[in-house]
């Protein structure tokens, strides 16, 4: 796990700063999609080995979640982008 | 007598004597020893006894890879057990104890282990005391560790402080040697930020028991006048006695500063230690190199020493390690050794040399035995000989020291703490440092530099480089000038010798673990030939040394053994720490109450004055209940104050409550999503009870939502998910539903809000405003805000917590007190009181409402009775769609119900489990739990929530209330969860 | 029934009895500031920065995208929250905050090295510049950090936890014989 990381918005922070939550990359379903799609977007995580996007949400900074992708093996942290651009990026 | 100090020379101030103890006899030592050098010089070389075998053992080494000078400083609480004797810096006052010895150092009752140990090899213990299991914590696992151990932790509270740092630089060197030095005023002229870091109390490294001059003046002036320019720039921080433990992802990097370890009365103001966190830019990893002890039998006899060790002694503090040193080396170092000692006058009784034909020079007159070998050595507690062995013929040489050099390993550790692996050098037989990219460079002997002109000109070339990478522009500097040294002279010139044949008596690897060459085959024999498993198997470098000195001959033996290379065996895995960092340190200041922060509500005060005993609750400090004079029993006080709520009126902080304000053009719609019960059509000047689902369809918290205009909502949350609630909103906001013009902001803390309940609240506030709040104007889940007589901006509420008549009125948090007070003041002639959290839970509990006592992540809105609040016509909002599972409405859930026991005198707790009657305790025949318990002062009887199987159904059913945990049962009604006014007609008063 | 209502200010346990001489390293509390946080409307980030940043004696700090705590020396809170409606009203929600948030002021030769200990963020001047501004963990303690001078620090900090802050700043500028006390 990295021990720094730029936030788009305050700069190079500590990690202590944030709290992850988790894959980046779900979708919330459709309210009228299947109760498998909602079983796997709820319950269904992968445990991914190298790449990963993850939403970190900048708690004591600027409250922003941040669409982190990172390496889980060489910690590598490849980009770190605004959750909300990245949302309407998806949505488009 | 026969280590001592010499007549003169060293970096010690002979002028300034020290007083120290160890093991309680006084001792004397100068300015600038260390607690090893001094104890040399007093001839004192046997310091500790072995874990194992209970041996006695010397000084071995002159630095942080010490095996064996391990001892407890100080007394009391303030004791430091397993410190290094060879990094303790000495200070008058110093109190030294040796360890692992009973009764006395001299004399070891442990030592009979030394003549059981044909039957102590590795893995001995875990062979024999197998079986019966039970006796291993007994009776094996006690009495195995008191034979064995180290040093004893003290059970006192530490007395010291701790304190952490974070810094930032262009550039960390580790390492203030000869290549750290020169890195660092290259970098630092540059005008680079420049940290270095170096472990010693004294900058210089090799450079202050370097024989050699620099620039024409002796290595450590040069160093001293390095570091006097160092100190002279701004942009340059010297960090001695700090040790970088660690390397962490994105060339952070952790640091133990020892501020005042050497100081006899530490000064208060100061911490006794400083964590540092560093953020480099680039690092310079300078940490020299360890040469390696030689596997040969008796090699733990106390007098034999690291050759390199001997020559700082001499060098650096002024004391030899004996009248008359034997040196036993596979390459030039010991003759270097050998060299610097003689020109100090003492006596250099032969040097036996693994290799046939080295070119070395050894000083006029001194004996060289070539393809010698030592494979014995005489004394009891004391060198008094050694026995070599050369072409098949033996000979005894009388010395009282000996200098063992196995040839030179880089120390890399840092490097190799985030996955990569050391990579194995033939050309310089050692493991050196893998290739870690720009941020960590390694640099000098740390980089298999081993003569010292090449160490200069490394920093100086590597810092070059650095700071113009970083865009500074650093000005050609010249290598500084070595004088007598050529450049062959200290090449790694060794034979590597893992193992020195013919051992006549142990010869140990690690001797922290008491392991030895014999056992390493054992491993291997066994099965446990993966240097994985053979350190575990052995517990070789497994030590508080961690095997600075012992892993590299682990690993060659293995490779030899296995008839493989050192590179195919590998190494075991470098992990934080390189040295051991003491609790205390880490947690820096965050201890006792300081280890979280305490919130405080802006009624603390208020509630202070009036009496309030204070609850923990999360960060928070709450006001539990309030005790009033001839009360003996918290009850006592908390029954006061619900009965006076429920006949006149009490006074509640409920300020820790999480608040929100909520803006925007689609805040209502948000609040809709976010909610499952209905929010668009709430009226402006309304409040309404809000459940908010998890997307699981499980509770997730409960509040007030309120509206202040069509654009702005005011949400109250559970005090303790106001940080969830927050975190789920942005996360709904930002990432679910980018689009909603929806903004919002915590203002939990801008607010004091308190709750005033009971038939005669509407009477005792109303004389605080002006505006009617008559039932016919301000009634149940009104929310407006309001100006208090005397100006103050105030927000009121018709909600109720009690199912009372009730207010909840919030002020801007400074005035909160005075707000309080005025309303206490006001409801004295109704009888006010104030009521703490207790109450408040009574209060609650009698009138079946629910906090997360009930709502623990397994309830769903029907379960807690609550299913009507679920809006199935809302077209989304979180938790929806799963909230229609089989399993989420299934019959037989768990369902919300009253309890009341079938005899009146007993209690029930929270936490129990229902049983049919006659039913055994068992999962199966689980039928639920109970989630809240209390003695109602209403009904004069306990009463409980609880969550019964299909419980709606079972109204006025007998069941067992079985709480195995306090070994208690009893028989409880099924009943109504509202206990109290369930026609709510006191809440609508 | 009509009174004056006291505002107590949450450091008035702490700071109780007469200011003791400042020393050169000193934390300095203001006894009442106004304080609002403003949150602009969507898309209408720079419009309000804009309109508030050229506004005299009013100090921006930035929390997040769109989002400030706008400091006022001058104003009371109610004067301030009048003052921000006319200024950007119809650009941004306007949330008073000047009983939630507590500002100190540290300042000194060491100021830095007092909030290195808690902060970890590149405190040197050519990093974190004059007037800059950030929402930033001290510790345990999520806090808003400005710069407004060469060696002068203002932390803004809620309510509940300004003593709390208060103790940790106290204790990480022992070594400097950090003193503390109220505006004059």
């Amino acid at each position: 796990m990295a021990s720094l990381i730029t936030c788009p918005h305050c700069g190079v922070r500590p990690k202590e700063e944030f709290a992850i939550r988790g894959d980046a990359s779900l979708v919330r379903p459709a309210p009228s999609a299947s109760d498998e799609a909602w079983h796997d977007y709820v319950y269904v995580r992968a445990n991914p080995r190298g790449r990963t996007v993850e939403h970190w949400h900048h708690v004591a900074g600027c409250r922003r979640f941040l669409v982190v992708e990172r390496d889980t093996v060489t910690h590598e942290v490849y980009s770190v982008v605004d959750g909300a651009a990245a949302a309407r990026e998806a949505q488009r | 007598m026969t280590a001592y100090r010499l007549s003169s020379g060293g970096l010690v101030d002979r002028s300034k004597v020290l007083s120290f103890t160890f093991d309680g006899r006084p001792l004397r030592g100068f300015a600038g020893d260390t607690l090893a050098s001094a104890l040399l010089a007093n001839d004192q070389l046997l310091v500790g006894r072995s874990f194992k075998y209970h041996r006695p053992r010397g000084i071995v080494s002159a630095g942080p890879s010490e095996p064996n000078a391990l001892v407890t400083l100080g007394s009391g609480a303030r004791s430091d057990p397993n410190t290094k004797a060879t990094v303790a810096e000495l200070y008058a006052g110093l109190t030294a104890k040796s360890q692992n010895r009973w009764p006395s150092l001299g004399f070891d009752v442990g030592a009979v282990n030394g003549l059981l140990s044909p039957f102590l090899g590795a893995g001995f213990y875990y062979k024999t005391f197998m079986w019966p299991k039970q006796l291993w914590e007994k009776l094996y696992e006690p009495v195995i560790r008191r034979a064995a151990g180290l040093g004893r932790a003290v059970l006192e509270r530490d007395p010291e402080s701790y304190e952490k740092s974070w810094a930032f630089c262009d550039l960390l060197i580790v390492g203030g040697g000869p290549a750290g030095l020169m890195a660092a005023l290259i970098a630092g002229r540059a005008g680079l930020r420049v940290i270095l870091a170096d472990e010693d109390f004294r900058l210089g490294g090799s450079l202050l028991s370097e024989t050699e001059t620099v620039d024409g003046s002796p290595a450590s002036a040069f160093a001293e006048r390095v570091v006097a320019e160092l100190q002279s720039l701004d942009n340059v921080t010297l960090l001695s006695r700090t040790t970088v433990f660690g390397w962490y992802d994105d060339n952070v990097f952790g640091a133990v500063e020892r501020v005042q370890k050497h100081v006899a009365d530490p000064s208060a103001k100061l911490p006794t230690e400083r964590v540092w966190r560093i953020a480099a830019k680039r690092a310079l990893l300078a940490t020299g190199a360890e040469e390696r002890p030689l596997v040969f039998g008796g090699n733990d006899r106390p007098g034999v020493m690291m050759a390199g060790a001997v020559s700082t002694y001499a060098e650096r503090y002024g004391v030899s390690a004996g009248k008359s040193v034997a040196i036993f080396t596979s390459g030039s170092s010991g003759y270097r050794t050998a060299r610097g000692l003689s020109a100090k006058g003492v006596t250099i009784s032969a040097i036996v040399d693994s290799r046939a034909d080295a070119s070395d020079a050894a000083p006029d007159g001194v004996r060289v035995i070539r393809s010698g070998a030592v494979v014995d050595t005489k004394g009891r507690q004391r060198l008094s000989g050694i026995v070599v062995e050369r072409s098949g013929f033996e000979e005894l040489i009388g010395c009282d020291a000996l200098g063992m050099s196995g040839g030179w390993s880089p120390v890399i550790h840092l490097a190799c703490q985030r996955g990569a692996r050391p990579v194995w050098s033939e050309e310089l037989k050692a493991f050196s440092a893998p290739n870690v990219g720009n941020g960590l460079r390694i640099v000098g002997s740390a980089n298999g530099v081993y003569t010292l002109s090449g160490c200069l000109r490394d920093g100086v070339e590597k810092a070059t480089a650095i700071a113009t990478e970083l865009g500074f522009n650093a000005a050609a500097a010249p290598v500084p000038v070595t004088e007598t040294e050529t450049e062959t002279e200290g090449e790694p010139s060794f034979a590597a010798l893992w193992y020195v044949p013919g051992a006549r008596s142990k010869a140990f690897v690690d001797f922290q673990n008491d392991v030895h060459a014999r056992d390493l085959g054992l491993a291997l024999r066994e099965g446990f030939g993966h240097v994985e498993h053979a350190k575990r198997y052995t517990t070789s470098g497994m030590a508080t040394d961690q095997g600075k000195l012992s892993n590299i001959n682990a690993v060659g033996i293995l490779a030899g053994m296995r008839g493989v290379s050192p590179a195919e065996v590998g190494t075991t895995t470098f992990r934080p720490f390189y040295t051991p960092v003491s609790f205390g340190a880490l947690a820096g200041t965050s201890r006792d109450g300081h280890a979280t922060p305490t919130r405080k509500s802006p009624l603390h005060e208020w509630a202070r004055k009036n009496g309030a005993t204070f609850v923990d609750s999360g960060l928070w400090f709450r006001s539990a209940w309030f005790p009033r004079a001839g009360e003996k029993t918290w009850r006592e006080s908390v029954d006061r104050e619900v009965l006076n709520v429920r006949a006149n009126v009490g006074l509640c902080d409920v300020s820790t409550l999480g608040k929100i304000e909520v803006f925007g053009a689609d805040a209502a719609e948000f609040l809709n999503r976010l909610y499952c019960n209905p929010m668009l059509k709430l009226p402006v000047g309304k409040a309404r009870y809000g459940l908010m689902l998890r997307e699981d369809g499980f509770v997730f918290d409960d509040g007030t939502v309120s509206r202040f205009a069509e654009d702005h909502f005011f949400v109250t949350t559970t005090t303790a998910m106001a940080g969830a609630v927050m975190s789920h909103m942005d996360y709904c906001a930002q990432v679910l539903w980018p689009d909603l013009k929806v903004r919002f902001c915590s203002v939990s803390d801008q607010w004091a809000q308190m709750a005033i309940a009971g038939p005669k609240a509407r009477d005792v506030l109303q004389q605080l405003i002006d505006e009617d709040i008559s039932e016919a104007v301000f009634p149940f889940l009104a929310a407006r805000s309001m100006v208090l007589r005397g100006g103050i901006n105030a927000r009121l509420f018709r909600i109720s917590f009690s199912g009372e008549l009730a207010f909840e009125l919030a002020v801007p948090a400074g005035y909160g007190e005075a707000v309080a007070e005025q309303i206490m003041e006001a409801g004295r002639a109704h009888d006010i009181c104030a009521y703490g959290v207790e109450a408040l839970n009574v209060l609650r509990l009698e009138k079946g409402l629910l906090t997360h006592a009930e709502f623990d992540g397994r309830v769903t809105p029907d379960d807690a009775g609550l299913g009507r609040m679920f809006s199935a016509q809302k077209h989304d909002f979180i938790g929806k769609h799963l909230s229609a599972r089989y399993g989420l409405t299934a019959a037989d859930r768990m369902q919300l119900v009253g309890l009341k026991p079938v005899d009146k005198d007993k209690d029930m707790r929270a936490g129990a489990h229902l049983l049919k009657e006659g039913m055994k305790p068992s999962t199966l025949n689980d039928q639920g739990w109970v989630s809240s318990a209390g003695y109602s002062p209403v009904l004069g009887q306990h009463i409980a929530l609880a969550f019964l199987k299909s419980g709606r159904e079972r109204y006025g059913e007998k069941i067992v209330v079985w709480d195995k945990l306090r070994d208690h049962e009893v028989v409880a009604e099924v009943c109504d969860p509202v206990f109290v006014d369930p026609e709510n007609k006191k809440l609508k008063a | 029934m009509v009174r004056d209502y006291n505002n107590r200010h949450a450091l008035d346990q702490k700071l109780r009895g007469a200011p003791k001489p400042a020393h050169a390293d000193h934390l300095e509390v203001g006894h009442w500031q106004a304080i609002a946080t403003v949150l602009a409307h969507v898309g209408l980030d720079a419009a309000v920065e804009r309109a508030l940043s050229s506004t005299p004696d009013l100090s921006l700090r930035y929390c997040g995208p769109g989002e400030w705590l706008v400091v006022s020396g001058v104003d009371t809170p109610v004067g301030l929250m009048r003052r921000l409606d006319m200024l950007c009203g119809t650009q941004a929600h306007v949330v008073d905050h000047s009983d939630g948030r507590v500002l100190m002021r540290l300042s000194g030769p060491s100021a830095r090295q007092i909030l290195a200990k808690g902060i970890g963020v590149d405190l040197h001047p050519a990093a974190f510049v004059l007037c800059g501004s950030t929402n930033v963990l001290c510790g345990h303690i999520a806090i808003n950090l400005a710069r407004t001078g060469e060696d002068v620090f203002e932390l803004i900090v809620s309510r509940s936890f300004a003593e709390s802050l208060f103790e940790d700043l106290m204790t990480m500028g022992r070594p400097f014989d950090l003193s503390a006390a109220f505006s004059e």
